[in-house]
């Protein structure tokens, strides 16, 4: 019974961060575009920048919880996510109108304002994954499967967040009020981890 | 966390839902086609036949026509709304430099260039391959007093702190115009790069949602905007100050008129004019400007007149 609500919360956490992970990356075309327009090499630059934040994240989220096995350490991970996607409305419009002044809208340009903007955040959220597998990993007779439905259900918050997002929630409202959401419901995650601590490590210490 | 597919399949559903613009239905495929391109931000398509040639960006079995020109008469600017375009020159003190975002074919810049032989213009055009078209089929040519420079307008007009008499906007990308060049921080950006009376210009289409979105942000940027029905497309004049008594107006159209003898009569065209005064749409911000979704409304073409009022 334990093991089911320990899945049931963290598979739940994969779905909410892998639905704001791709809302903001959807959001992020409404910060590039006014500066370094709205054309294919903006959506390359935000795509690369979100595969690497994702890889980035995968490498070292299971180099930690291997190393610690704490869902605490992931929270705080989790909340400097949150705090930085929150802080972004602030900063964003007069980081982006200097660099375009001082770097262009060239490739540079783009990729280092994309970078910027996603990098950091994505890269954290990102290590929920490996630390989601391990936590739940009882037995090496399941762990496919495991990995399988955790990358699963990930994936169906990604797709649901990019398709509502994109369709319900940026012809609803303002992109600078959506990022604010995302960012506390990163921070939210983060929190639910920390506090979760002790119920999470439970059956595998 | 792996999700790569949809976002583009996601921008191009976006673009599929929508009827077309400015254009006549989808024509007979593929009949003339003398050249296609498949730009960085385009498919584009140049027909042509014994007199005519256009340029058209096909999305969704659909051909947008940007620009067309008939080759016995390449002066002439066949396409309606273009020549209501050219009424921005009636209104500013001076007419030294005019920048258009969005080239085409570049058949307005090439007459006003014509016309106005004292004036630089500078086309700002985000996609190189409009730009060799232009020149390829369009008589478009490059001189001192005409450069073109290829660049996203918004991001050429705050890279760039030189000012103009004349800002003429006809940027669409098929169906759409970006969203961030119809925002209330767009056309700030604009007014600061306007010399003083100078106009901003800009082509848009009544037939959605999106023409009192954007007629609305442009009359929270500019306090006084004239509306020309430019035969389908209408023509937005905005400009700092008061509304111009038409009397004014009629004037100053006229001492430009008799000056340059402009094939398409400003004088004429001033007689036309209405005055923006209802604005009724949201106004759109970098924030929250759902181009998309307004533009998937439909709005009778003629509802447009009941917000403008004549003027005295």
């Amino acid at each position: 019974m334990h093991s089911y609500s320990r899945g049931f919360l963290l598979l739940g956490l994969a779905c909410v961060l892998g639905f704001s992970l791709m809302g903001f990356e959807m959001l992020g075309s409404r910060y590039l575009y006014p500066y370094f327009g709205g054309g294919i090499n903006t959506w390359a630059s935000l795509i690369a920048t979100v595969l690497v934040a994702l890889m980035l994240g995968y490498l070292l989220g299971g180099a930690l919880v291997d190393r610690t096995m704490s869902p605490r350490l992931c929270g705080v991970l989790l909340t400097i996510a949150g705090v930085y996607l929150f802080s972004i409305p602030l900063w964003v419009d007069p980081l982006f109108g200097w660099m375009l002044n001082s770097v262009g809208d060239g490739m540079a340009g783009i990729i280092l304002a994309a970078t910027i903007l996603l990098l950091l955040p994505l890269t954290l959220m990102s290590t929920f994954t490996p630390f989601a597998v391990r936590l739940l990993l009882t037995s090496v007779t399941v762990g496919g499967r495991l990995v399988g439905f955790v990358y699963g259900v990930s994936t169906i918050g990604n797709v649901l967040g990019t398709l509502v997002t994109t369709f319900v929630l940026v012809p609803s409202f303002g992109s600078r009020a959506l990022t604010m959401v995302f960012a506390a419901v990163t921070i939210a995650a983060g929190i639910a981890m920390t506090g979760a601590d002790r119920f999470l490590r439970g059956a595998t210490s | 966390m792996d999700m790569r597919m949809s976002r583009r399949a996601v921008l191009g559903t976006g673009a599929g839902l929508v009827l077309a613009p400015f254009v006549p239905a989808a024509r007979a495929a593929e009949t003339g086609l003398l050249e296609k391109r498949e730009s960085l931000y385009n498919n584009i398509f140049i027909f042509g036949d014994a007199d005519s040639v256009s340029m058209t960006f096909g999305q969704n079995k659909r051909y947008y026509t940007e620009s067309s020109m008939k080759l016995s008469n390449p002066g002439a600017l066949t396409v309606e709304y273009t020549r209501y375009m050219t009424m921005g020159v009636a209104y500013p003190p001076k007419l030294e430099r005019i920048a258009e975002i969005g080239l085409g074919g570049g058949r307005t810049v090439s007459y006003l260039t014509a016309s106005l032989p004292d004036t630089g213009i500078l086309a700002i055009e985000l996609d190189k391959d409009v730009v060799d078209l232009a020149k390829k089929y369009f008589k478009f040519k490059e001189t001192a007093r005409l450069r073109t420079v290829i660049s996203d307008g918004r991001a050429f007009l705050l890279k760039d702190n030189e000012t103009w008499d004349v800002i003429l906007i006809d940027a669409y990308r098929g169906p759409f115009v970006p969203f961030h060049l119809l925002t209330k921080e767009f056309y700030a950006l604009v007014k600061t790069r306007l010399n003083p009376g100078g106009v901003v210009v800009q082509n848009i289409e009544p037939t959605t949602m999106l023409f009192d979105a954007a007629t609305a942000t442009l009359k929270s940027a500019f306090p006084s905007v004239d509306l020309y029905d430019g035969g389908g497309n209408i023509v937005a004049v905005g400009y700092d100050g008061p509304q111009l008594p038409q009397a004014e107006l009629l004037a100053r159209a006229g001492k430009v008129q008799d000056r340059y003898k402009l094939r398409y009569d400003l004088r004429q065209m001033a007689g036309e004019r209405r005055i923006f005064s209802r604005p009724i749409g949201k106004i759109l911000t970098d924030d929250f400007a759902p181009v998309e979704t307004m533009r998937a409304i439909a709005k009778n073409n003629e509802k447009w007149k009941e917000q403008t009022e004549a003027p005295r």
